[in-house]
């Protein structure tokens, strides 16, 4: 057992690393801006008393490695900074924002990852069959498609031509639970669209390719019934791509979110990104930039340690 | 019971029986299970459910038909070699194929086709489609259709130079990386590792606020955020050719890397190529259809779907369809490019999973 939790703490570790890498390019990739953050943002107009000021304000007097140091601990307690726009402070905007995406995109997850295995395993099972032709090419349409071409289709056909749902989710602190699951049903429709399609082809690629092994037609072949092949032979092994397919999609599901937000004027993150790239608001963008990515590494992290605790053959890598 | 529907199920039921005395077993589970549904489609939804499900029905025909003659069109003109290829594509990678010629065909010969300049005003704002303009007009007055085609030029020409660009850092590098190995090959590696750590929408949007939206900075973010899958395949795929014993002798000739790559690996590496660079194309066609979309790719007057669906997008809540057409043109391709490199892939693995 200590093997694996060695093994285990050496991917967290290098998963860490990794977010510290970025975190570096997140922060240093502003630096290349030509001239500086104070003569981007007060533009070609402003006098050289203002820019000063300003440089002063946001203490650009001193070495970059000096002010990476603080952004980064300052960001490690979740202080990002003050907008540049706003005068705000970028963690209070952030704040109610990042819960609001974390609900749409969790509401997503818990609705389309059962839906998506039970199909991904059906398929499989089915495989060339008409049926799973129609899926495969449903599946395929659906993963081809922008998101807001899906999300302004649902707008079309479930907002306006038949008015079954809100089509912009305008949120309020006092809602109840489900006032709050109907006004964000169609954004999270739009999620599940598209993780769904991802995620039944995966599994389905997984389940086959698990089929095809020997020991499985070993089992069949010895007349075991076709059940007792999916669920004592197969499925023990089918644990760690399924798992490994969930955690790339729900990372899949963070950035699909930006764009899902626009198109229903979403008050989450990915809304307040977009908005502060167009107003070049560099700290909400560099926060913002940062807890995605930060999201993303730790959920690809959480698909090799499921693979490796649930895939023993991982565990002696050659 | 109107006309309409008796029609319907008489032909569903006639067709049906036939698929089932000619022993069609999926075609016949197919349309009978269509005659199920449309039972309870026909109670619950009317007519109308039943007129909307015959038109699906005769549109899906009508793109097989096309497809079919399309790839008959193919074989009779193509040398020996290649029509015993082609015969062996489905119809979905048949239609593809046809949908990408149809493409190709608007983008080049856009200023012909187009009845109207993409940034020519030519009458009132969200005007409805008359015979003058064939899908109306947009939110300044400009006719829709005419800019759907030279968004054909704009949208795909951005996509397909972003695209290359990528294809030509990553395989390179992926090469490179096979051939010297060592120092090289791990720094390529880490740095592809770091870049594919970021997701791509956000990353494009971090360089694209620090560097502003311009023509080059998307085409060179967009290729430095894919290059790295390219990388990896390219690598993949030449390490395991790198190992052969062919590769051994070509080196103790004395060969150059440059000889090496060109002449012994590329030449066996083309087809997981090509059949790559479909899927990059789609990802990196969707992602600056995103970033368009956001305001911050294609910028205006120049026609751009992506871009058009944002401008355009008010007409929704009047149940209007005409701003999802772009959209719609940007799936189609991306499905079209799907089908086709699914077959390719399917041709050249020799997956013949069971």
């Amino acid at each position: 057992m200590g093997d694996l939790t060695r093994l285990v703490f050496k991917r967290l570790g290098l998963g860490l690393l990794t977010i510290l890498v970025v975190s570096v390019l997140i922060f240093f990739a502003v630096e290349l801006l030509p001239g500086d953050i104070a003569e981007a943002v007060l533009g070609q107009g402003a006098t050289e008393e203002t820019v000063a000021a300003m440089r002063e304000q946001l203490g650009l007097d001193r070495p970059a490695p000096v002010r990476y140091l603080e952004w980064l601990g300052g960001a490690a307690t979740g202080d990002f900074g003050v907008s540049l726009v706003s005068g705000e402070r970028v963690s209070e905007a952030i704040s109610d924002r990042f819960v609001n995406t974390l609900f749409l995109a969790s509401y997503a997850a818990v609705i389309a990852v059962p839906i998506s295995i039970m199909l991904g395993v059906f398929t499989a099972l089915y495989r060339n069959t008409i049926f799973d032709r129609v899926a495969n090419v449903m599946t395929l349409t659906t993963i081809s498609s922008p998101e807001f071409f899906l999300g302004y289709i649902l707008i079309l056909f479930l907002a306006v031509r038949t008015t079954m749902f809100p089509a912009i989710s305008s949120l309020s602190g006092d809602m109840s639970l489900l006032d709050l699951l109907e006004r964000t049903f169609l954004p999270m429709l739009t999620l599940v669209l598209v993780v769904t399609a991802h995620m039944m082809r995966m599994t389905r690629a997984a389940i086959i390719n698990l089929l095809a092994s020997p020991y499985i037609e070993m089992a069949r072949l010895k007349g075991t019934p076709p059940w007792k092949v999916i669920v004592k032979h197969a499925l023990p092994n089918a644990w760690a791509p399924i798992i490994n397919v969930v955690a790339l999609n729900l990372a899949y599901l963070i950035t699909g979110v930006v764009l899902v937000e626009v198109v229903f004027v979403y008050p989450g993150i990915g809304q307040l990104l977009v908005d502060a790239v167009a107003k070049r608001d560099f700290p909400i963008v560099q926060a913002c930039c940062m807890i995605f990515a930060a999201t993303f590494i730790l959920l690809n992290l959480a698909a090799d340690v499921g693979a490796i605790l649930t895939n023993p053959r991982l565990r002696h890598p050659k | 019971m109107s006309n309409f529907v008796i029609l319907y199920y008489t032909a569903l039921i006639g067709a049906s029986c036939l698929a089932a005395y000619y022993k069609q077993r999926s075609v016949f589970m197919l349309i009978f299970s269509l005659t199920l549904v449309s039972f309870v489609l026909g109670i619950i939804g009317g007519a109308g459910a039943l007129r909307f499900v015959a038109t699906s029905a005769f549109v899906l025909a009508l793109a097989a038909g096309t497809s079919y003659a399309f790839r008959e069109f193919l074989i009779l003109i193509s040398k020996p070699g290649l029509a015993k290829e082609l015969r062996t594509a489905p119809l979905t990678a048949a239609f593809g194929m046809f949908v990408i010629f149809t493409y190709a065909i608007a983008g080049i010969f856009a200023p012909w086709i187009a009845p109207h300049g993409e940034a020519e005003i030519i009458g009132q704002a969200f005007a409805p489609a008359d015979e003058n303009m064939l899908l109306g007009a947009d939110q300044l007055g400009r006719d829709m259709f005419s800019r759907i085609i030279y968004g054909a030029r704009n949208s795909v020409g951005l996509a397909l130079v972003a695209t290359l660009l990528a294809f030509l850092m990553g395989a390179t590098a992926g090469l490179l990386a096979a051939v010297k190995g060592g120092w090289f090959d791990q720094l390529m590696g880490r740095t592809a590792d770091v870049i594919m750590s970021i997701p791509s929408l956000i990353f494009a949007l971090l360089i694209l606020s620090i560097f502003g939206t311009g023509l080059q900075v998307i085409v060179i973010v967009v290729a430095v955020i894919y290059s790295p899958r390219v990388f990896r395949l390219t690598r993949a795929v030449a390490g395991n050719i790198v190992v052969m014993d062919y590769i051994e002798a070509a080196k103790l000739r004395g060969e150059k890397d440059w000889y090496l790559i060109r002449k012994e690996i590329l030449p066996n590496a083309t087809a997981p190529l090509i059949a790559e660079f479909g899927l990059e194309f789609c990802f990196v066609f969707l992602l600056i259809a995103g970033l368009s979309f956001l305001g911050l790719g294609i910028q205006p007057p120049t026609a751009d779907w992506g871009s058009m669906v944002r401008e355009n997008a008010t007409l929704i809540s009047f149940g209007d369809i005409t701003p999802l057409i772009p959209a719609a043109a940007i799936a189609l391709l991306t499905v079209a490019i799907n089908f086709v490199v699914d077959w390719m892939l399917f041709r050249t693995s020799g997956l013949k999973e069971q």
